[in-house]
């Protein structure tokens, strides 16, 4: 009898999969112990940080007699519903490349492995990629929550098992939206929807966002049910089939010590997992191969442009194009410059997982920014519109370094095998990286400082500040990209093809990291040195605030960059 | 062993496979020909199962590929032009990973893969990281862990990109072996002496279709001409326009 014969596959993948990514850990932290270190500290660091401060947050909203349970109970059903629906876009990304552009899955159909093993092993991978980061941020608010309570010992040992069940569930709806969007939508109908759903969820978060109009009259008199009003805005979070109302709800109650309530969400939950688990486990083998062989098999003409079909390919296929025309407005750059940021921007369009997460991003900082024309009207107290002001550069910049960190970080490496075709013509790596990332800055500038300029419009700002602040994100702008682009030719990965495990490697996190210390130390750092935001502090400080904002922003993004140019240079193709 | 009935493939529009039947009998070396775009690499990846066909089927060893896709994949090896291959594992490593996807137990890995590391040389590389192989080494590692089940039907696209001429001779000679001991080969090339020197028949594919078929001295009667590079060129040139 042959001793291994019957090794499961799905055992036999976790077990390869597990050595590969232990082995890649092993030599990430023996290539540099420094920055090994250096994360490890951040990692403990974020962690203590995040947990002080959530704990003092709710201490604070405890205090409030009758409110703050309230309040604090609503934040953690709004804290698991916004975790659903953020895990769910995150697998659907993930589940996309990870099933239909990924090399080990197109090696395992040629052997024989089950499709439904390859699917299942796919998914769990996607999901463990999607989620870990997403627990990471969340985990010291859920102990500081326990804390706040004085849970017992078994709060913290029943958590993991909630939110363990609750994670497979978005990996699963993630994994079953992945397959049919590839099924069912080539490249262009998926752009034309995403754009439409993304207008569409502007529209509506702008109007959901409003704030209710409350006079002082009402928050002397009936605070409850001001109260009650604004809490009707999170009413979304309490829908009773939402998998995170089960998890919240199991979670809370186990807190307050009700254990056969929080059992029945607990097993509400696990019916779940386990009736979604086995259709995903054993049921849907057949529907991702059949995704996946329309997509190897998807034809590269564009449905809606047939029409041109009416015209030869050799007549069309050198003319120039919308990308061209417009770089010849750039008359000042050199041609081969222009081709690598046209080729830049044609591939970037053409993926449609990239474009379609700065969509959601930049949707999401829109209708932020859209919002705040209501807020100005109740904002009439300096100090709140300061605090307000900045706190909007600061969410400006940090989702710009969250851009720069998923787009413009992994552009080198995307380069991968390909690097040799930039290598080796005249252009040169030094003029590649500068031409990346003079296009990146620019982009990024353009979109952040109008979102700051809006911004400051609807707080109804003076003109001077209004150019301090786009100024400010103007000089950060460049800072971020000049890091990213550095790290990401100082860590390049040629072998990956996913820009999604690019960025979750050293590289990629040490850049967010950075980017995040940088923007929370520049934006406090302009606030207390403002000539004239809380109190004002006097002109010599004001310079000296800009003179060291400057000289950080400089040495940030040029030392990476500069550093990133040499090690590119010197590449052997 | 290979069946092939009124395949077709389309791309939307585009039709890369074009009503093909074909049958390759166990044992024989069938290289197919074809310049570039001509449906070769589509052929081969709906026989490997990467892709449904639009029309017609594909049985290997007598297991239709898409209904008894495991049945037929078990007994058949893909080797593509550009294998993927774990870069953080070593070959053995490797090996004894297909070895144990295929069934195979322990001391057939460590015998097979002992004898064929050691056909194909990769005796000092056996424990070192994929990752830092060369691309011919990597080629090698590919042949040897496709080979080690002792497949029916091995199907090879492109096999002798990457491998230095020792390596290719190598190669050829086990494929002609195995072959004499039942297995079919199937490979698509674009190396003409491959075809001259290896093949029990020779298909040349066009546009989607085969445009002929036959050993080389049945190609060689059939169009009046000596040379398989000519008859090469004037079969595709003549269906080109």
């Amino acid at each position: 009898m042959d001793e291994l014969k019957h090794i499961s596959h799905w055992r036999l993948l976790f077990k390869i999969n597990q050595i590969q990514n232990w082995r890649r850990l092993k030599s990430a932290v023996l290539s540099s112990r420094l920055h090994a270190f250096l994360m490890g500290l951040f990692i403990v660091g974020y962690a203590w940080l995040a947990f002080e401060l959530f704990r003092k947050g709710l201490q604070f909203t405890s205090s409030f007699p009758g409110l703050g349970p309230v309040l604090i109970e609503r934040m953690i059903f709004l804290l698991f519903a916004f975790l659903f629906f953020l895990l769910l876009l995150s697998n659907v990304i993930i589940n996309f490349t990870n099933l239909f552009r990924n090399r080990e899955t197109h090696f395992l159909l040629t052997l024989p492995v089950p499709h439904q093993t390859i699917y299942k092993w796919k998914i769990f991978e996607s999901g463990l990629l999607a989620s870990w980061a997403f627990l990471f941020l969340i985990a010291p608010l859920v102990i500081a929550y326990g804390k706040t309570y004085n849970a017992s010992w078994h709060f913290y040992l029943i958590t993991p098992l909630f939110v363990g069940l609750f994670v497979v569930l978005p990996a699963i709806f993630g994994s079953w939206v992945a397959l049919f969007l590839a099924r069912w939508l080539d490249r262009l109908a998926f752009q034309v929807a995403a754009m439409f759903i993304v207008i569409l969820a502007i529209v509506f978060i702008s109007s959901w966002l409003q704030p209710e109009v409350v006079t002082d009259e009402m928050l002397e008199t009936r605070v409850l049910d001001v109260v009650d009003r604004l809490l009707g805005r999170t009413q979304f979070s309490l829908f009773p089939f939402l998998p995170s109302y089960w998890v919240s709800s199991g979670l809370t109650q186990w807190i307050e010590g009700a254990m056969m309530g929080s059992c029945f969400f607990g097993l509400v939950l696990l019916s779940h997992t386990l009736f979604f688990g086995y259709l995903a486990a054993f049921k849907s083998g057949g529907a991702f191969f059949s995704s996946l062989s329309t997509v190897n098999s998807r034809g590269q003409k564009e449905t809606l442009w047939s029409f041109v079909k009416s015209r030869k390919i050799s007549q069309t296929a050198f003319e120039p194009k919308f990308l061209d025309h417009l770089a010849k407005l750039f008359w000042w750059s050199k041609r081969d410059s222009r081709a690598l940021i046209i080729k830049d921007t044609l591939t970037f369009w053409r993926d449609t997982t990239q474009w379609g997460q700065s969509l959601v991003l930049l949707g999401l900082l829109v209708a932020y920014i859209m919002n705040l024309r209501y807020f100005s009207h109740r904002l009439t107290s300096d100090f709140w519109i300061d605090l307000t002001s900045y706190l909007n550069l600061g969410a400006c910049a940090l989702n710009l370094a969250t851009l720069t960190t998923r787009f413009v970080f992994p552009q080198i490496s995307l380069e991968g095998k390909r690097i040799w075709i930039i290598g080796m013509a005249p252009l040169g790596m030094r003029r590649t990286l500068m031409t990346k990332f003079f296009f990146s800055t620019a982009v990024s500038m353009l979109v952040t400082m109008a979102l700051v300029g809006a911004s400051c419009m609807m707080l109804s700002v003076s003109i001077e500040r209004m150019i301090y602040f786009t100024a400010t994100v103007g000089v950060m702008s460049f800072t971020l990209n000049a890091l990213a682009l550095g790290l990401g030719a100082l860590y390049p990965n040629f072998r990956e093809e996913n820009p999604s495990k690019i960025v979750s490697g050293f590289g990629g996190t040490l850049c967010l990291v950075l980017s995040f210390l940088y923007i929370v130390g520049v934006v406090s750092l302009m606030a207390f040195t403002s000539f004239w935001a809380f109190g004002g502090s006097s002109f010599i400080m004001f310079v000296i605030g800009w003179l060291v904002f400057l000289s950080i922003s400089f040495f940030l993004g040029w030392l990476p960059l500069r550093n990133g140019i040499r090690r590119m240079a010197a590449l052997e193709v | 062993m290979i069946e092939i009935e009124g395949l077709s493939k389309c791309f939307g529009d585009l039709i890369a496979v074009n009503d093909i039947s074909l049958s390759v009998p166990k044992g024989e070396f069938f290289v197919i020909l074809g310049p570039n775009a001509a449906g070769k690499t589509t052929t081969i990846k709906v026989m490997a199962g990467l892709m449904k066909p639009t029309r017609g089927s594909v049985h290997v060893c007598g297991y239709n590929i898409e209904s008894d896709p495991l049945d037929a994949r078990k007994r058949m090896a893909y080797l593509p032009d550009f294998p993927f291959l774990y870069d953080k594992l070593t070959p053995s490593e490797f090996f004894r990973f297909t070895g144990q996807l295929f069934g195979m137990g322990e001391s057939e890995i460590k015998t097979e893969s002992d004898y064929l590391s050691d056909r194909f040389s990769l005796g000092e590389f056996l424990v070192k990281p994929i990752e830092g192989l060369s691309h011919g080494t990597k080629q090698r590692v590919a042949i040897v862990s496709a080979l080690m089940h002792a497949p029916e039907v091995f199907v090879l696209d492109e096999p002798m990109v990457g491998l230095d001429p020792h390596h290719a001779r190598e190669l050829k000679d086990i494929l002609r072996e195995r072959a004499d001991q039942g297995m079919t080969v199937f490979v698509s090339t674009h190396q003409l002496s491959v075809a001259e020197e290896m093949a029990d028949r020779i298909g040349i594919m066009n546009q989607g279709k085969i445009v002929a078929i036959g050993s080389h001295a049945e190609l060689q009667a059939a169009n009046r001409d000596n040379k398989l590079e000519s008859i090469f060129l004037s079969l595709t040139t003549e269906t080109d326009g």
